[in-house]
């Protein structure tokens, strides 16, 4: 573990000296960012002015939720996104060579390679939102402490998925396609589940289980008696586990790399 | 005798591709039905190396080298046959393994472009756990003795091809690793930054005695490193031996070239079982001659033509590798 986190220390630097030396990408990205959080909140309170309820939330909970999302989504732009970009590089190039090689697990040498330190400005911003809404849905001290948990846990489920899917490129080789049914799949869990229906919703809570990333943990944090969400979101994690390390393996003895 | 640090056994590789018709109904039909292609890049390969040895793995572009150093590296995984490096299977990845292996591409690189190569040695550190003296030690002594001492905080992408190869090497050995493989590590490289890179890598095994091997397309790169060559032809093993041997493979014939003081216009039948070659303006003749001819044949040129100059030598390796690529026939006397 020590060593896991002293190679992740130095991915962290490493990107942050990569990141710095393009300033004015540097700051469009964290002004995209800024974009997205005010548009997506500025469209929910837009419907808020015209409907008292969407489904069984008032405004406050639901950008309770968005902010929730929001904040996993921050998480998930700093840590992981610019990976999986690179990630469907390497595997076309065949850089993907001497990643791994390294002696270390594959996948984290792979998926948490690139740390996007621009996102790192938003954070407070996502956070300082998930703090006030928190506090408009009247949040009890040990739901407060609960949240850092359930954020981790949404995230874990989140990139777990994603990397499955990625895993496919192996086999597909060519990673834009996979790499936006990705980013439209966290577009659709960005939204609470009571907003999809029928097969839909099923096949999105269990077998593509993305509904559960924030629906699960929030409904838990506003009433306790959807723990049966949560413990499903648990298993799923598990389970998603396990098909992960098989995938990847499988994946790896695919893998063909590019001629030089 | 020890046990070979590295055991390849009827080693096969084959890759699947598809085959496409040009322009957009090519396109179109290879997007609904495709014709898979399988090539064998390489074919019941088998060789041992021993701790210490430095083997060339030289052939033509396509033949299958940088497919076994993949293998070998665990980057991919054999079709069928059996692979022993350092006693593990490279596929398993184990990460004791991977410790203790490098692997330098003349045309990948593990460098981050945009940061200097400090920035990656020192990323390199922590992945395989050098502690900071050694990491000190390493780094000063290969950056004095390639040159790049002052070029450690220049961003990679500034650098020339020659002195990025350089960080890569230093890279790769930074972790001290007890096998190497080199993957044309001089390609696209001026003869000054050849010359450094061989001297580098004879001076780094002599020290360490790692097993090396080295695929190459410069034969300079061979002699200058290799005890051993193998030759590779279209994924099979064409010579597996000693360089003299090697050089001897075509029969005990030496290069001889004669220079003359004026063009030669005549036709010398006598010079026609030797293969002549001459140069344009005829005043130079380069023959191939067995060495029992050798003595007889120059003195009855010297005595009876004006010769100016006159010279000997070894058919030169480049020779002796372009006529087998050309009739790889030939050695199949010599296939082990």
């Amino acid at each position: 573990m020590k060593h896991y986190l002293s190679v992740y220390k130095k991915f962290v630097s490493t990107s942050i000296s990569v990141e710095t030396s393009f300033r004015t990408s540097f700051i469009l990205l964290i002004i995209m960012d800024l974009f997205f959080f005010l548009s997506t909140v500025a469209s929910v309170t837009f419907i808020y002015d015209h409907v008292s309820m969407i489904g069984p939330w008032q405004k406050d909970q639901l950008l309770f939720f968005l902010s929730f999302m929001l904040m996993i989504d921050n998480l998930h732009m700093m840590i992981f996104s610019q990976s999986f970009w690179e990630f469907s590089n390497h595997l076309k190039t065949g850089q993907l060579d001497y990643i791994i090689l390294k002696p270390m697990s594959t996948i984290f040498s792979v998926f948490f390679r690139h740390f996007r330190a621009s996102s790192l400005f938003n954070t407070p911003l996502f956070l300082g939102s998930l703090i006030y809404y928190g506090l408009k849905v009247d949040l009890a001290p040990t739901q407060w402490c609960l949240i850092p948990f359930l954020l981790i846990l949404g995230l874990s489920l989140l990139v777990v998925i994603e990397f499955i899917l990625s895993t496919s490129m192996f086999w597909l080789t060519d990673g834009i396609g996979i790499n936006f049914l990705r980013m439209q799949m966290q577009q659709l869990a960005r939204w609470p589940s009571f907003i999809y229906q029928g097969v839909i919703r099923k096949v999105l809570m269990t077998a593509l289980p993305i509904l559960l990333i924030g629906s699960a943990p929030v409904n838990f944090l506003f009433d306790s008696s959807h723990w049966p969400l949560l413990a499903g979101m648990i298993l799923c994690l598990v389970v998603f586990s396990i098909l992960l390390n098989f995938v990847w393996s499988r994946g790896l003895k695919r893998y063909d790399s590019a001629s030089s | 005798m020890q046990a070979p640090i590295i055991s390849v056994k009827n080693l096969n590789k084959h890759f699947i591709s598809y085959k496409k018709s040009p322009g957009v109904m090519g396109s179109f039909t290879s997007f609904f039905k495709r014709n898979p292609i399988t090539k064998e890049a390489v074919k019941d390969f088998s060789f041992d190396v021993q701790k210490g040895e430095i083997i060339g793995l030289l052939g033509p572009n396509g033949a299958g080298k940088t497919t076994l150093m993949k293998m070998f590296t665990g980057i991919i995984v054999p079709s069928s046959g059996e692979l022993k490096i350092l006693g593990t299977n490279p596929w398993e990845r184990d990460k004791n393994f991977r410790k203790k292996i490098a692997l330098v591409m003349g045309q990948k690189s593990q460098l981050w472009w945009d940061i200097p190569a400090m920035d990656s040695f020192l990323l390199l550190q922590k992945y395989y756990e050098v502690s900071d003296s050694d990491f000190n030690e390493r780094i000063e002594k290969m950056s004095k003795l390639l040159g790049v001492k002052d070029l450690l905080h220049i961003h990679v992408r500034k650098l020339s091809l020659g002195e990025r190869m350089k960080m890569e090497l230093m890279a790769s050995l930074l972790h001290n690793p007890e096998v190497i493989f080199l993957d044309e590590p001089t390609i696209g490289l001026d003869l000054v930054a050849q010359d450094n890179i061989r001297e580098f890598i004879k001076d780094y095994h002599r020290k360490n005695q790692c097993a090396i091997i080295i695929t190459s397309h410069y034969m300079q790169d061979v002699q200058a490193l290799c005890d051993r060559l193998i030759l590779i032809f279209d994924g099979k093993k064409g010579y597996d031996g000693t360089l003299d041997d090697f050089e001897n493979i075509l029969g005990n014939e030496k290069v001889v070239s004669f220079t003359f003081n004026e063009p030669q216009l005549n036709d010398y039948q006598i010079l026609n079982a030797y293969k002549p070659q001459w140069s344009e303006d005829k005043t130079q003749v380069e023959l191939r001659v067995c060495e029992e001819d050798l003595r007889s044949l120059s003195s009855t040129i010297i005595k009876n033509y004006p010769v100016t100059e006159f010279a000997t030598d070894k058919m030169p390796i480049e020779r002796v590798m372009k006529e087998l690529m050309n009739n790889p026939e030939l050695l199949k006397s010599q296939l082990v």
